[in-house]
């Protein structure tokens, strides 16, 4: 219990160390309760629990191939998740990345293949920037709808997402249509050699331990500054500060002289920008082309990835880890047991459910202390004067 | 352009109001007693898997039973994070829409063997006709043959829902806890539990309204054939400014707009679109009807709201 006679310094010290351990026993008691969860699911098939998650843990990190599978499963979730975060600290919720990464893809692959003149040093840049652009334009009609009429960006992001599909089905079938005999597989041409995203391996001489079926890329480095700089961004420039302020308080930040229309469509902008970025690792670091069956739900698990981070640049990545060892780990769940690898699906929404609550909870009980901790100072300061 | 196409039209836009309609009229329980509830979509997903599987085992009626009860259960975890926690609203209803495709697809891999979808040709409740009106001319009784008997008993479902709204004790408590939960509970009304009520109400229904898609429209349960229609049961709520009547009246013009793409592909104007742009006009309607529609409308004044209590 805090006495009047602690220093207020101290106690700031205090309150921040508090609130450190509270977010760890949240995160720890959500883990331990989505484990229990899933040791029950487990048991019911008849499996060991532990022997199921030693082999999730066993199939992500154990060679430094497996790792880098990992890695390159975290990186379009390291992107997603920041688009998402980066909205929600507006107050915002972004659920049209996955349309707007859909649609960075055909704005990709378009630069990728009309402007194959340009040397490599400019064409990934080009098809990285065409990306971010489609995505943005994708994002900024919500955005505008969301300012200028009040349509909530939930329901018309998700439309929007209905639209994309339709549009890059259409793209893929006329505009960009393959020019070679193809009957069956509907897609792009390949793109050039000078378009694709350099390899880690092959960028840092790794080629030994990571072998070519790994897709891991330039582009999770990549990731991990485009988290740096939303950290940047959200703590260290007067637009972030508006951001947060308008996500926090939208009253005291409009009378503090902020415009909550302006920041929240040049947030969801920059939100847009980053969910373009989504989709390329398979696009221009795999594949080479654009089919119609390219990767799906990868803006919906930036949702997942952004809640399980604390919707925090720091631990974005750390969540896009965590849920690529749960993809990598079912290649073992399904070579090992007899489990369905859904398995690792349900567990995912359960850690998600469970670790918001349990920051709710933690948050909860700190702001009830520091009441307390403050009318006890009011009561007793009068008397010590 | 033949009638009998238009006919066939408005069928399956009845078939699509209906699905609209029914997770709409849960969805303004729910959000009549202040929670928001964007997780309709995922509880029509457990509603579509659960309803196929005891269909399989049961038969239609129990299977359409088995998903809405299945619905109110999967809700009970919104409103355990919403009522109980405090987790923001739209934050668990999108872990909800998450969860539900995951538990769907273990599910169905536990069910039927596969991941994706259910083998098709589950027994269905039959049809009716409505005696009458299947004798309109031009090829436009066919709107009202071989129906599904669900789709009347949701236009009749608007009876009971506005007598228990406006007349009865349930129903002005429930409104009163999401207009003003503080004066409510200063009244002595428990504003947790009717929560609970309305979260329920809202799973309950949009449970039943997934199981009507498997079992009645679709035939087998397959992974994405809920296509988003929880979401524009939440915008036709919106665009019924949250009042049973206006939603029943929006819910028909987005079931038709489903499906004038699918039926009049070859009417005119419309047949001049190549057929991937004519998918985009759900969503595009929805886009503009919101859009035009938001500022008009007055959601409850304490939805999304968390109640904190009377101690604090």
């Amino acid at each position: 219990m805090a006495t009047a006679a602690e220093p207020p310094a101290r106690r700031t010290s205090r309150i921040r160390y508090d609130f450190l351990a509270g977010q760890l026993l949240a995160l720890g008691g959500a883990f331990a309760f989505a484990a229990a969860i899933g040791s029950i699911i487990i048991i019911a098939y008849n499996e060991n629990p532990l022997f199921v998650y030693a082999t999730v843990l066993n199939y992500s990190t154990a060679r430094v191939q497996d790792i880098a599978q990992v890695l390159e499963y975290a990186t379009p979730l390291i992107f997603s998740g920041l688009a998402v975060a980066v909205a929600f600290k507006a107050g915002l919720f972004n659920i049209g990345v996955e349309g707007q990464y859909i649609v960075g893809l055909m704005t990709a692959s378009a630069a990728a293949l009309y402007l194959d003149f340009l040397p490599a040093f400019l064409l990934v840049p080009a098809v990285l920037i065409a990306a971010m652009a489609g995505a943005m334009v994708w994002a900024s009609v919500p955005a505008v709808l969301k300012v200028r009429t009040g349509a909530h960006e939930v329901v018309t992001t998700i439309m929007m997402n209905g639209i994309a599909i339709s549009l890059v089905a259409w793209a893929i079938l006329n505009p960009l249509k393959s020019t070679g005999e193809q009957l069956v597989d509907l897609r792009t041409n390949l793109f050039p050699e000078e378009a694709l995203m350099p390899s880690f391996a092959g960028t840092f001489g790794l080629e030994s331990v990571i072998p070519i079926s790994v897709h891991l890329t330039l582009l999770f480095p990549l990731a991990l500054i485009a988290c740096a700089l939303v950290w940047f961004f959200l703590f260290r420039m007067r637009l972030g500060y508006e951001v947060r302020a308008v996500g926090s308080s939208s009253g005291s930040a409009e009378a503090g002289g902020i415009s909550i229309g302006a920041a929240q469509v040049k947030v969801f902008l920059i939100s847009g920008a980053l969910a373009g970025l989504v989709g390329l690792n398979h696009l221009i670091g795999d594949k080479g082309y654009l089919g119609s069956n390219y990767e799906t739900g990868l803006g919906f698990a930036g949702i997942a990835v952004a809640f399980l981070g604390r919707n925090h640049p720091g631990g974005i990545p750390l969540a896009a880890v965590l849920i690529g060892i749960l993809l990598r780990g079912q290649d073992g769940i399904a070579i090992s047991t007899e489990l369905p690898t859904e398995i690792l699906i349900i567990l995912q929404g359960v850690l998600i459910l469970s670790v918001v609550i349990a920051y709710e909870l933690v948050q909860r009980v700190l702001r009830r202390r520091m009441q307390q901790e403050v009318a006890v100072t009011e009561t007793t300061a009068p008397a010590e004067a | 352009m033949p009638l009998v196409d238009l006919g066939a039209a408005i069928a399956l836009g009845l078939r699509y109001f209906t699905i609209i309609y029914l997770t709409g009229l849960g969805g303004l329980f729910s959000e009549r007693s202040g929670i928001v509830n964007i997780g309709l979509e995922g509880i029509m997903i457990v509603g579509t898997i659960m309803g196929a599987w005891g269909t399989v085992e049961y038969g239609p009626v129990p299977g359409l039973l088995i998903g809405a009860g299945a619905g109110l259960l999967f809700s009970l975890v919104h409103a355990i994070a919403t009522v109980t926690f405090r987790v923001d609203h739209i934050v668990s209803g999108v872990v909800l829409n998450l969860v539900a495709i995951g538990l769907a697809r273990f599910l169905s891999q536990l069910f039927f063997g596969q991941a994706t979808q259910s083998d098709p040709g589950i027994p269905d409740l039959g049809t009716i006709s409505i005696p009458g009106l299947d004798l309109l001319p031009l090829g436009l009784g066919t709107a009202f043959e071989g129906m599904s008997p669900i789709v009347p008993v949701a236009f009749l479902l608007t009876i009971p829902a506005i007598y228990v709204l406006n007349r009865t004790r349930f129903g002005l408590r429930l409104r009163s806890v999401g207009e003003n939960p503080e004066a409510a509970q200063t009244l002595g009304v428990r504003v947790a539990p009717l929560r609970y009520a309305g979260v329920a109400i809202s799973g309950a229904l949009g449970g039943f309204a997934g199981a009507f898609l498997a079992i009645e429209i679709n035939g087998l349960f397959r992974e994405g054939q809920t296509q988003g229609l929880g979401f524009i049961a939440l915008a036709a709520l919106i665009l019924g400014n949250w009042s049973p009547i206006r939603l029943l009246i929006g819910s028909l013009l987005f079931g038709i707009a489903q499906a004038v793409p699918l039926r009049l592909s070859d009417a005119p104007v419309i047949s001049l679109l190549p057929e991937e742009f004519i998918r985009m006009i759900p969503y595009v309607v929805t886009i503009i009807a919101i859009a035009g529609f938001v500022g008009r409308v007055q959601p409850p004044a304490a939805a999304g709201r968390a109640y904190e209590g009377a101690a604090t």
